[in-house]
């Protein structure tokens, strides 16, 4: 019977379908490298399979080892035999005297693309380039939604305080990546807003003592107000803060040091004493703050502190699971949401190399401004149900309250926005829709606008609308500009990842800059009163009579006469009332 | 059957990381490190490639699991051409990819290979049910960077360093 099954195939040596002695079934073939399928008689013997098989790989038959079920299928064996069916697959090494190099070679270039069909979902995320983070993602194209891009800036200043659980899983995960990957840390480090941020010792303190719980804790432990007002300490923590590896070691020499006091008799008493004294509150303390950078600050700063008594270092407790359920186990609708410190955001668990739970990602504040996270801004501002979990976070809403009320503040961090280092003009343009902006933001009918899933989509749709007319009709958008808003981010930011569009999007910019400041328009001074005003001209042209006048009476700051006006849609009243009442520092 | 035929035991090491040191160390979003455990030594694919070490050598320490998943006929020779094959395709180190492509799918894979039988379906599944939630999908880019690599193995990667 095998003889005929043998004269069979010999008849039908390549891939004749005949229905006769024996059935034929398609069997997969894979390589470590590729994959074919072999067209086989059912009762075909293992050597007319390879015989099939050194066709179609070009390779000798006896360089062939076939597998399947972690058996090795011997000439003499059949396939029916090994229980192989149609449709199963069967692996195949094939030797070769030196390397297995030379027998697949051939099929190199096929398994290439059988990787890339393999990874295709996410090769146009990550590029097959090293996998650098802004490498990686420098592909966010240059369509971003430019709607993020006006508020790219705040959201990723509370991109850390989204409000799902999920994200501040994931997001604690990614911390603890960026603890122990020093490299990442670096870069984070290196980032100019971060540094800026960090070496200015008056607004961190700022920031740390915002904080309620650092508050409470100050008033109990008087040291760390003492702490805080070191300017000394300060500049040394945030030495510290900006020089990972210096970091670690000093971690290292008080773990050392801690294990000597331990030692010491008594001294175990007293370290734990002290840890529950201090640590503890400051554990609290520190999961509890929103994401600014406060974090390292505070855990750094006692840990400084604790430099005599270095017993803060050390955790004695089971270290939290950062892959369980978020530690904050939190109601996260506590409370109006005001008071900002409801939820976890930017913290870590302590660990052992990074007791006081430094969050490095809070330091990367910055980080969110890297390509990245421009593009996961891209994907946020794409999906709007996300905009809303974002906006819904409650200490977004205090993140933006903060901000509104510290406009300077604001506006320092985000003229360190690397997008906007490179182009005084964007920060100026920036820094003067800055008020609108947090205007905007603390507009209700702004905010709801936002968290409605639809009228994003909307905006963003006007926005493609814009940029097709753009590209079909670029002799109407000078028609439109005067001035703007910083509009596209990747512009700036994406190195000659797209060096023909870059020149564009410097073109584009200005319109969509102008796209932006009506929005920003609509949003801040006619939400209540439907935004469909569309006029195409900015704010100065518009209010070009009342700013003459209000300039006529005195009112010299044409910036905040147009804020106002802005403000209060061009009434001239209530704009002077808007001056006189509210100075705008 | 000749009984005759050398069989080696092939076992999956599975790493859970969220306990012990293994916190300290590369934070791994998927909780799960598997490995392959066959010929008196441990098989994982890495950030680097291919790496092998004695079995429970990596700084991860001893596995949390061990799943037996057979005997294999392959000899070790085979296996090291094999291995060898992976790690100049589809397994180099820049194929890393945290979601698609990582430590997990490598052991599936082997595992196949040296038994016929896939490793548990609850490992495998890991990674699509991060994707499945939107974050998962925004955090991509950022994650498809990470990668994951115990300390305290050999490359096997057919003699070319990466």
């Amino acid at each position: 019977m095998a003889e005929q099954g043998a004269a069979d195939l010999g008849n039908n040596n390549n891939n004749k379908p005949e229905a006769s002695e024996g059935t034929i079934i398609k069997v997969t073939v894979k390589t470590p490298k590729d994959k074919e399928e072999i067209a086989i008689a059912e009762d075909a013997s293992v050597t007319q399979f390879k015989e099939e098989i050194s066709k179609r790989f070009k390779a000798k038959q006896d360089q062939l080892v076939l597998i399947f079920a972690g058996k090795i299928l011997k000439d003499g064996d059949s396939l029916s035999q090994h229980g192989i069916k149609d449709g199963l697959t069967v692996h195949l090494v094939i030797k070769t005297a030196h390397k297995a190099a030379d027998g697949s070679s051939t099929s190199a270039s096929s398994s290439t693309s059988t990787q890339a069909g393999n990874s295709s979902a996410s090769s146009p995320a990550a590029n097959p380039a090293p996998t650098t983070v802004p490498t990686g993602s420098g592909q966010a194209p240059t369509q971003t939604p430019n709607i993020m891009s006006g508020f790219g800036d705040l959201a990723s200043l509370a991109g850390l305080g989204m409000g799902s659980a999920n994200f501040m899983e994931l997001q604690q995960q990614m911390q603890r990546q960026l603890m122990s990957n020093p490299e990442m840390l670096s870069q984070i480090m290196e980032n100019p807003l971060v540094q800026n941020m960090m070496s200015n010792p008056d607004l961190m303190r700022q920031m740390i003592m915002a904080n309620p719980q650092m508050q409470q804790l100050m008033e109990r432990n008087p040291e760390i107000s003492h702490m805080l007002n070191n300017p000394e300490l300060m500049r040394q923590t945030m030495e510290l803060a900006r020089n990972p590896a210096m970091m670690q070691e000093m971690m290292r020499n008080q773990d050392r040091a801690l294990s000597n006091l331990e030692s010491i008799p008594g001294g175990y008493n007293a370290l734990r004493r002290m840890y529950t004294d201090i640590q503890e509150p400051m554990f609290s303390a520190a999961r509890e703050q929103v994401s600014f950078g406060s974090n390292p600050f505070s855990a750094l700063g006692g840990n400084s502190d604790s430099g005599a008594q270095p017993s803060r270092t050390e955790n004695r407790e089971p270290l939290p699971n950062p892959w369980g359920p978020p530690n904050s186990s939190n109601p996260s609708e506590s409370g109006g949401g005001t008071t900002g410190s409801t939820s976890t955001s930017g913290t870590t668990n302590p660990s052992v190399s990074n007791p006081l739970g430094v969050n490095p990602a809070s330091l990367g504040n910055g980080m969110f401004n890297s390509p990245g996270m421009q593009s996961l801004l891209q994907q946020i501002s794409e999906n709007p149900q996300l905009m809303q979990n974002m906006l819904s976070a409650p200490y977004m809403r205090s993140m933006m309250q903060s901000l509104a009320q510290n406009p300077e503040l604001a506006s320092q961090v985000m003229m360190n926005n690397p997008l906007f280092s490179g182009n005084p003009q964007l920060q100026e343009q920036f820094r003067s829709q800055l008020p609108i902006f947090l205007q905007q933001m603390q507009n209700p009918e702004a905010l709801s606008v936002m968290t409605n899933p639809r009228a994003m989509q909307a905006l963003m749709q006007i926005q493609q609308g814009l940029q097709t007319l753009q590209t079909e009709a670029p002799g109407l958008m000078p028609s439109l500009m005067t001035g703007g808003i910083p509009g596209v981010p990747t512009g700036g930011a994406v190195p000659a990842e797209n060096p023909a569009s870059s020149p564009s999007s410097a073109a584009t910019n200005p319109a969509q800059q102008q796209l932006m400041q009506q929005m920003l328009q609509m949003f801040a001074g006619g939400g209540g009163s439907g935004g469909g005003n569309g006029t195409s001209q900015t704010p100065e042209v518009r209010f070009q009579t009342q700013l003459d006048q209000l300039n006529a009476m005195g009112f010299i700051n044409r910036e905040a006469n147009l804020q106002a006006l802005i403000a209060t849609g061009g009434d001239i009243n209530a704009a002077i009332e808007r001056l006189l009442g509210s100075q705008p520092s | 059957m000749d009984k005759n035929i050398p069989r080696y035991n092939v076992q999956l090491y599975i790493y859970d990381l969220s306990r012990g040191m293994a916190r300290s160390l590369s934070p791994i979003m998927l909780g799960k490190h598997t490995a392959i455990v066959a010929y008196g030594d441990e098989f994982f694919f890495g950030g680097e490639g291919i790496s092998s070490c004695s079995p429970g050598g990596t700084m991860l320490g001893p596995p949390d699991t061990v799943v037996e998943l057979g005997e294999t006929e392959v000899t070790e020779e085979i296996f090291m051409d094999y291995l060898s094959s992976l790690g100049e395709t589809t397994y180099r180190g820049d194929r890393y990819r945290l979601f698609e492509h990582n430590c997990n799918t490598f052991t599936n894979e082997v595992a196949q290979f040296l038994t016929g039988r896939s490793i548990p379906s609850y490992i495998t599944d890991l990674p699509s049910e991060v994707l499945s939630t939107p974050f998962g999908q925004i955090l991509r880019p950022i994650l498809d960077s990470i990668h994951i690599s115990p300390p305290g193995g050999n490359i096997i990667n057919g003699g070319r360093n990466i």
